[in-house]
């Protein structure tokens, strides 16, 4: 069953009991409460921030009349907006493979009956589970040069003394931070395919391997389109949350050296939060969503077309 | 000055006539009888998360109680959140909060737009002007006022020292052959030259054991580092007539040449170090020299190590061999500080406000200095004087006494529109500066985010604040 | 399979798979066990070089420290306001998501606009839902923070629960219609125990994203109702770090979550399914 075949309706079966009407508004009364609870908080400040994008809000004035695109235009001058989105690409596009592909190596290692699964599974969790600021912090301590045991580590493996300031020097902010990152969320991608491989037909599976088909060749022919919707809804929420990368950042480097590791939440809460810049930041903010909404539906058109 | 023909006026008028309490009662006891008619309300105080809360949570906030029947809810905010809760609390128009702290250079931004209530009239009526006098000037002409208003009481001695180890400098053995290689007597450095050559010959001579020196080098703090040397070393923020930046000139080039050149025999990964690192470093014995505000003085004495709330703080090896002078060059930056202030929104302003009196009164914050986990340093001449402290370990009197003279020669803070905004700049400049890049192309582009930030506030606007806040006496060596 | 009468090569794949596992645990769990050792470090220790991989002594007075004082209330703070508002979530936005899945409810411009609520960064968000909510007195409530996650969890849930119900095969629901079951009882005797799997794996979520929010916590709060980030971001201060008191609350709070995995794990994976599918 493909994404885009249930998205264009699945054939309804007329029920024998219970009103038609009932059963008729059934799917606009399911729908209805989720929905209800994403406008009540989605919508009000959405508009709100859209209005106020259009004015001149800052921390000491008031100005609410309308300046029509003073702020927007401001986004194309500004090049540490910029900057930042830039610094954000690379991330997602680094971490996001690389935890997709850790995850599934670690969803297949665990898929079959193993004793003591159940103790790795809940440890492998871990990780996700700690609060990123936590993360970030007990990184950076691990990362020091003289408390921290990676380079202890690193040096014992090289063989020779390691001295790498993770956190300061411009050739290594990046990895340190993407290191960081992927260790936190590769167990959410782990658990989410260990769930859709879990789903995968046993039966095709059996059959396959009766027929003695290679491995690759039933992970491509099976496995793979059997588990596809899941891994893309994961890659597109994932990659949404990693564009949104905050806390990590925020405890290994703040932004630094310099803004070189500044994001665009970095940024945007720099000029939100600290500095009150209320209209800019709502400008900066239907930026990204725009783009973010541009991309999202190129990948989905995109998928829709493989299919 | 404004201040004190209006300290004059007041004097006059209460000498002249006030059947006021002033006479007899301190202005402790004043607050406190005036805020028993609000027994039993509640009032609320923002207050920096963590050890600081300590103070009202376990000190102050019980003991007004007591006195008046007032509650006191002490919201804990970390000190990078606090502007920002002050502020959105502020437009919300919620009214959430009563009594405030406030770093100082935030006040012209709050004080601007409003968010802080003016305290003069309350002053007067509670007869708080005579002990106003008593907190040290620096604090008291710089970081009480905005435009000629009374917006917040000081209530934190914040002031850089210079951490030495005394039995290191005065080792005999040491002496001579310093002396010898250098021809001048050890002794803590008069300028950044001898510091270098101090920290240089005692890193060469005893690391890994010993270093010479360590500082905290990440965000937020270097910047004052920066503003203090820069500053010494003659260097101007602006061009007074064009606001334009002028950081990047020479006296710029040359200061974040030698910072970066100092890191060569401090310990390896200082450039990572935060406040803490620099704390754990000091006490355990690895730097020789440390600049740092008070409280590194109080825990390198072991003051206070037995309490609960400062088990974090690691064991101080080098109590009784910590010795206290001015930063070379002689005017330390005074870097941060607090003040306690009353919300424009707030419900119970009048109780607010008489709870900050009470606690900034020379009675209470004597007590509130003197606290074993107390982060407040000693701002009046009633502290520096008090026999009580002087008693609490050995080389007390010295350490006071440093912060007296530190504090009387000191350098504000830098304090214009939008301050936060030029802090930023400074600071990601700074590490920038750790980075590798080159010195020169990170001031240049420091300056253009300066010129950016003024011409975005108006330079005109600027001007007249830069104007006055460059003629006070702490804010250029003269 | 039986452990015992394993084929050679299976017993090989076997040990390979349980090194692999150990390994993958490893590296995994470092950072975690490194932090576990902060929590009973003494200060000299956490700041000693060359670093401590064992404390001198295992002592529990950080641990302590956060019970007496009271901190630990931000655990429960945070469970009762992760738990309700993922609950809320899982249940609506499945219903939600079967309509979506099985009825196209619509279309793609309903599906679209549920995720584009995950775009929207947070920052540009806060402020007005902190005057929504100081209008209505939500502030420093349970309920404002509950309703706030529960909206920010639905779109994931929705996304992630339509993903899993496409997999169920339709000629379930269909025999189950005919046998005369209507659509209600088919999603919740029929739907939803075959994603348990992804219902298990989605809940997990939902309440980690819920559970170590921290901006809106930070916002929305103020003494009353202290989730479990912002008690921790007190005690990173400027001028202190309880690295005791973060260890030690890191640890407590993992405790939950690796309970509710631990015992939610066994329905992630196979072994136990509703029987084959074809049969």
């Amino acid at each position: 069953m493909t994404l885009s075949a249930s998205l264009n309706g699945a054939e309804q079966r007329r029920p024998s009991r219970l009103g038609r009407m009932l059963e008729d508004r059934l799917p606009y009364l399911i729908v209805a409460p989720a929905i209800l609870i994403l406008l009540l908080v989605g919508l009000f400040p959405l508009i709100y921030s859209l209005i106020v994008s259009f004015q001149r809000i800052t921390m000491t004035e008031n100005d609410t009349s309308f300046v029509g695109f003073l702020n927007y235009a401001e986004l194309f001058r500004d090049a540490r907006l910029w900057a930042a989105l830039g610094h954000t690409a690379i991330i997602t596009a680094i971490a996001l493979p690389l935890e997709l592909l850790i995850g599934f190596l670690m969803a297949q290692l665990f898929i079959d009956r193993m004793p003591g699964r159940q103790l790795f599974v809940a440890l492998l969790v871990l990780p996700t589970v700690i609060s990123p600021i936590v993360a970030g912090a007990t990184w950076r301590l691990m990362f020091d040069i003289r408390f921290g045991p990676i380079g202890e580590i690193l040096s014992f493996i090289a063989g020779e003394p390691v001295r790498i300031l993770w956190t300061v020097n411009p050739a290594y902010v990046y990895p340190a931070i993407v290191i960081c990152e992927v260790w936190q969320w590769s167990p959410f991608m782990f658990l989410l395919l260990l769930a859709a491989l879990s789903n995968v037909d046993q039966s095709q599976l059996e059959a396959a391997e009766i027929d003695g088909a290679s491995y690759l060749r039933v992970l491509r022919a099976i496995v793979l389109p059997a588990i596809a919707p899941v891994v893309a809804v994961a890659c597109l929420i994932r990659g949404l949350d990693l564009v949104r990368i905050f806390d990590i950042i925020w405890a290994l480097t703040e932004g630094g050296p310099g803004s070189r590791t500044e994001t665009i939440s970095l940024y945007t809460y720099v000029q939100g939060f600290s500095q009150f810049e209320t209209s800019y930041t709502a400008a900066i903010s239907f930026l990204v969503i725009a783009l973010l909404t541009l991309i999202t539906t190129l990948v989905l058109k995109r998928m829709e077309l493989a299919r | 000055m404004k201040f004190r023909t209006i300290l004059g006026a007041a004097a006059v008028l209460a000498l002249a006539g006030a059947s006021a309490p002033a006479a007899d009662k301190d202005a402790a006891d004043i607050a406190v009888d005036a805020a028993k008619k609000y027994a039993g309300t509640t009032i609320s105080i923002v207050w920096e998360a963590g050890l600081q809360s300590l103070d009202p949570l376990n000190y102050s906030g019980p003991q007004w109680e007591k006195l008046t029947g007032i509650k006191v809810k002490v919201i804990e905010v970390p000190t990078d959140q606090m502007f920002t809760k002050i502020m959105q609390d502020f437009k919300s128009g919620a009214g959430a909060y009563d009594a405030l702290n406030v770093i100082p250079s935030w006040m012209p931004d709050l004080a601007r737009a409003g968010a802080l209530e003016p305290l003069d009239k309350y002053v007067d009526k509670f007869g708080y002007r005579d002990e106003l006098q008593d907190i040290a000037a620096a604090y008291r002409d710089n970081q009480m006022q905005y435009d000629g208003k009374i917006f917040g009481f000081p209530d934190d001695g914040d002031v850089m020292l210079l951490y030495y180890r005394k039995d290191i400098f005065e080792d005999p053995k040491v002496k001579e052959e310093f002396k010898a290689k250098f021809g001048y007597e050890l002794a803590p450095p008069k300028d950044w030259k001898q510091f270098d050559e101090i920290g240089q010959f005692i890193t060469d001579k005893m690391a890994p054991k010993v270093y010479g020196a360590g500082f905290f080098r990440t965000a937020p703090y270097p910047q004052y580092m920066f503003q203090e040397r820069f500053r010494m070393e003659g260097g101007k923020f602006f061009n007074a007539d064009t606001m334009k930046a002028t950081v990047n000139g020479d006296v710029g080039l040359k200061v974040f040449k030698e910072m970066k050149a100092e890191n060569k025999f401090m310990p390896p990964g200082v450039e990572q170090w935060n406040f803490v690192d620099n704390l754990a470093a000091f006490l355990q014995g690895t730097t020789a020299m440390t600049i740092s505000w008070p409280p590194y003085g109080r825990w390198a004495a072991g003051y206070g190590s037995g309490e609960e709330a400062l088990k974090w703080v690691p064991k101080s090896q080098v109590a009784g061999k910590v010795g206290y002078a001015l930063t070379p060059l002689g005017r330390p930056e005074l870097g941060v500080g607090f003040d306690l202030s009353v919300s424009a929104t707030s419900k119970n302003k009048e109780a607010a406000y008489l709870f900050i009196q009470w606690l900034n009164s020379k009675k209470t914050s004597l007590e509130r200095v003197q606290l074993p986990y107390t982060l407040r340093d000693p701002f009046r001449l009633s502290h520096y004087a008090s026999e009580k402290y002087r008693g609490l370990w050995p080389d007390a009197p010295a350490y006071l006494d440093t912060i007296k003279t530190s504090g009387e020669k000191g350098l504000l803070d830098l304090s214009l529109l939008q301050q936060d905004k030029y802090d930023e700049a400074m600071t990601k400049a700074i590490s920038s500066l750790w980075a590798g890049e080159d010195p020169k192309a990170i001031l240049d582009r420091m300056a253009q985010q300066f010129d950016a930030i003024t011409d975005k506030v108006g330079i005109d606007n600027q001007k007249a604040v830069y104007k006055v806040w460059a003629a006070k006496p702490g804010a250029y060596p003269q | 399979m039986r452990v015992g009468k394993l084929p050679a090569r299976k017993a090989r794949i076997l040990a390979l798979r349980y090194l692999g596992a150990g390994v993958v645990t490893l590296l995994f769990l470092f950072p975690v066990y490194w932090l576990f050792m902060i929590s009973f470090k003494t200060p000299d220790e956490i700041y000693h070089v060359p670093p401590l991989w064992i404390p001198g002594q295992i002592q529990f007075s950080n641990y302590y420290v956060l019970f007496k004082d009271g901190d630990v209330l931000a655990i429960l703070n945070s469970l009762i306001v992760a738990g309700a508002s993922s609950g809320i979530a899982i249940v609506l936005g499945t219903l939600c998501a079967y309509s979506l899945a099985r009825f196209g409810t619509g279309g793609e411009n309903l599906a679209m606009w549920i995720i584009s609520q995950r775009m929207i960064p947070p920052i540009a968000v806060v402020f007005p839902i902190f005057l929504i909510y100081v209008y209505f007195g939500l502030v420093d409530g349970y309920f404002g923070l509950i309703l706030i996650y529960t909206a920010f969890n639905l779109p994931y849930v929705i996304w992630m629960m339509r993903g899993y119900i496409v997999d169920v095969p339709l000629e379930l629901e269909e025999s189950a219609l005919v046998d005369g079951l209507n659509r209600w009882e088919v999603i919740w005797k029929i739907v939803f125990p075959m994603v348990r799997a992804g219902l298990m794996a989605t809940s997990v979520f939902t309440f980690v994203f819920a559970w170590n929010d921290f901006l809106f916590a930070l916002v929305l709060t103020r003494t009353e109702v202290i989730t479990f980030p912002v008690m921790l971001t007190h005690y990173f201060g400027g001028q202190s770090n309880f690295w005791g008191k973060i260890a030690a609350m890191s640890v407590l709070g993992t405790l939950p979550i690796f309970v509710a995995v631990s015992v939610m794990q066994r329905y992630l994976v196979r072994g136990i399914s509703l029987g084959a599918v074809k049969g």
